[in-house]
């Protein structure tokens, strides 16, 4: 599991890393997207995925049903707090770009004054 | 009731920003009420400084357990000396440019939200100076920046768009590398409290805790807060965004939100990384706890911002751009004191924390962050005062306003010599206490025998950018303010309100330089508190966790 997340959490990364060195304004907020994510799945693999046991998972244990493996229910509390954020803040980014094409009749960024 | 007292500054911009928005529909109201909230922030501020820090009785420090849930696993607010100077800090300024944006912004464009996001910009400043957990450090970055984003982009021309744009990019990826880093020290240490993280890394065997990261990961922070402050070479977007900004909120940038990154960096680096012992060998490196490597990196990010903005203020040719280079180099001044305390040894047994060259050094680190707020804010609200009266601010165009308006003219000069250096004012004693500090690290260093080099490199590089700062400076006040008039002075209008605000930053600033030794013993009870970690973790006193 450990593995998949690190290979994720690297392809996202790279990915994101390429779109923000892109000319086209539109691609670096792409780029501001997925680099956002890729952190936030950084953010709960730091968290370790365990199996889980009564203690994490109380309400399954409880019925009697078999409990999945789980992550640490802290960093998730964060992950989801840096998720809006970062919707947010895409969001925004999203409406500049809009500004900026507007202003500057250009989507690219090396044509920005 | 101490305790309470804690959140009043960010409870009174919370509320205000709602009132405001109420109030939208009323611009009037809405200008003055806004002019309220700052006053009863600028009292919050007073109140808690007072209550907490210098009153008679006074803890010292106090934490808020937001809703009672108690530190680790809750969210704590810590009002220490530290974070008290620098809400003071924000308060001065975030009243005055809310004083001169009344006056100072278009009517059309202070309508509905201008005020509302002023505040928003104080509510983050404020959060981050009292939050005590390093997670919701984050989430008050992301307020403060989200508020100035807007900012930015406020005019909405050309230039601004694109200045938002590469802000707001380089801001994300700031954000992300400061997420990265949070993770990595929750994974290392297991909590996100300061406090229990001081904890835990200065007993790193009883919580099975293994502090070697925490260089690397604080490495990372270092990054971020390098970046929020501006210091080279993370300070190509400052000259570009502070151009953008309306002026009052440029003076709210470069005075106090540039300071949230170097306030970021004293709590965390001496407050919670030095805790750990460990043992650094790097090329050139050895240490004995995170703050080894980070002194010599600080040092030459505070020796390149001071180089970098000394010499690309003396080549702009419109004021605003003058201040936001020089506004980078100042924060060099900052950076370096602050890095001369963390090559120096802690304080040996014995010897009074406030007395240590890493105490002195902090507290005149803290000093010059004072004075760099208010001369900085001063001078960015005249060029704004200049520009309002003459419709430009390129110095090629200016001359003789002293003619037009003394007490501009006065108040400008006063920030000027306080940015030189000149006694009585702010700036003489943040210049004496970073020289002062620089040539006592000299002077130790000479007598343990290490390499004289680098402290000598950081005093010629101070005096360097001191030689610097008088050019820029006489530069300005001559262009603007000597010489022959130009048509556009000529037929200038100052406002008169837009040079009361001014005139009162000024007087501020002979204030803290004539009344100086309290503002000294506060920067220095700031240190002290900053270096006091046992204080700290007591005061939060994080219950969580395997017991010690």
């Amino acid at each position: 599991m450990s593995l998949a997340l690190a290979l994720v959490v690297g392809a996202l990364f790279a990915l994101g890393t390429f779109l923000l060195l892109r000319r086209d304004l539109l691609r670096v907020v792409w780029g501001i997207a997925v680099i956002s994510q890729a952190a936030n799945v950084y953010l709960v693999s730091v968290g370790g995925v365990v199996a889980g046991d009564g203690d994490t998972v109380p309400i399954l244990a409880g019925h009697g049903a078999e409990t999945p493996a789980t992550a640490d229910p802290v960093v998730q509390a964060l992950v989801l707090t840096a998720i809006v954020i970062s919707f947010g803040t895409t969001a925004f980014a999203l409406a500049l770009t809009f500004r900026v094409h507007a202003e500057n009749g250009t989507m690219d960024v090396g044509e920005l004054p | 009731m101490t305790a309470q007292l804690v959140v009043a500054p960010i409870l009174v911009p919370l509320v205000g920003i709602v009132g405001l928005l109420a109030l939208r529909r009323r611009p009037r109201v809405q200008r003055v009420a806004s002019v309220g909230v700052a006053l009863a922030y600028a009292a919050s501020v007073a109140w808690l400084t007072y209550g907490v820090v210098l009153g008679p009785g006074a803890p010292g420090a106090a934490a808020y357990q937001l809703g009672g849930w108690e530190a680790p696993i809750g969210i704590t607010l810590v009002a220490d000396a530290l974070s008290a100077f620098m809400l003071s800090i924000a308060a001065a300024v975030g009243l005055a440019a809310v004083a001169f944006s009344v006056v100072y912004v278009d009517r059309a464009n202070q309508r509905a939200f201008y005020h509302p996001l002023f505040h928003c910009l104080l509510l983050g400043v404020s959060g981050a100076f009292l939050t005590g957990d390093l997670f919701n450090l984050f989430v008050w970055f992301e307020v403060m920046l989200l508020a100035s984003y807007v900012f930015v982009v406020f005019y909405g021309g050309a230039t601004h768009t694109a200045a938002a744009f590469r802000y707001l990019t380089l801001n994300v990826i700031g954000s992300v590398v400061m997420l990265l880093a949070i993770g990595g020290l929750y994974a290392t240490t297991g909590t996100l409290n300061m406090a229990d993280m001081a904890r835990r890394l200065a007993a790193p065997a009883v919580y099975g805790v293994d502090p070697a990261p925490v260089v690397g990961l604080g490495g990372l922070l270092l990054a971020t807060f390098g970046l929020k402050a501006g210091l080279v070479p993370f300070q190509f977007w400052v000259p570009d965004a502070y151009r953008a900004a309306p002026l009052p909120v440029t003076a709210m940038l470069a005075g106090v939100t540039k300071k949230v990154g170097l306030y970021a960096i004293v709590r965390l680096y001496f407050t919670v990384f030095a805790a750990a012992d460990l043992a650094v060998e790097l090329p050139g490196i050895t240490g004995d706890s995170a703050l080894a490597v980070f002194a010599p990196v600080l040092m030459a990010m505070g020796i390149a911002s001071v180089l970098v903005g000394g010499l690309g203020a003396v080549a702009r040719d419109t004021l605003d751009e003058l201040l936001a280079y020089s506004s980078i180099g100042q924060v060099g001044f900052i950076a370096i004191p602050i890095a001369v305390a963390a090559a120096a040894d802690p304080a040996p047994s014995g010897v009074d924390p406030a007395t240590s060259l890493r105490g002195l050094a902090i507290a005149a680190a803290l000093v010059y962050a004072l004075h760099h707020a208010l001369a900085k804010g001063l001078l960015f609200m005249a060029t704004g005062a200049v520009r309002s009266a003459t419709g430009t601010n390129r110095l090629a165009d200016l001359g003789g306003l002293a003619g037009r308006s003394p007490t501009l003219a006065g108040a400008f000069f006063v920030g000027g010599l306080s940015l030189i250096g000149i006694p009585p004012l702010a700036g003489f004693f943040g210049k004496f206490l970073t020289f002062g500090v620089a040539s006592d690290w000299l002077g130790l260093v000479v007598r343990n025998g290490g390499a004289v080099w680098p402290p000598a490199v950081a005093l010629a590089v101070l005096l360097a950018g001191a030689v610097l700062t008088i050019v820029y400076a006489t530069r300005a006040w001559n262009a603007c303010f000597w010489g022959a008039r130009t048509p556009m002075v000529a037929g200038a209008a100052v406002d008169r309100r837009e040079v009361a605000v001014v005139a009162a930053m000024a007087v501020a600033i002979l204030a803290v330089g004539v009344a100086f030794d309290p503002v000294y013993r506060f920067a220095s009870d700031a240190a002290v508190a900053a270096l006091d970690r046992g204080a700290y973790v007591d005061v939060v006193a994080p219950t969580g966790g395997e017991p010690p």
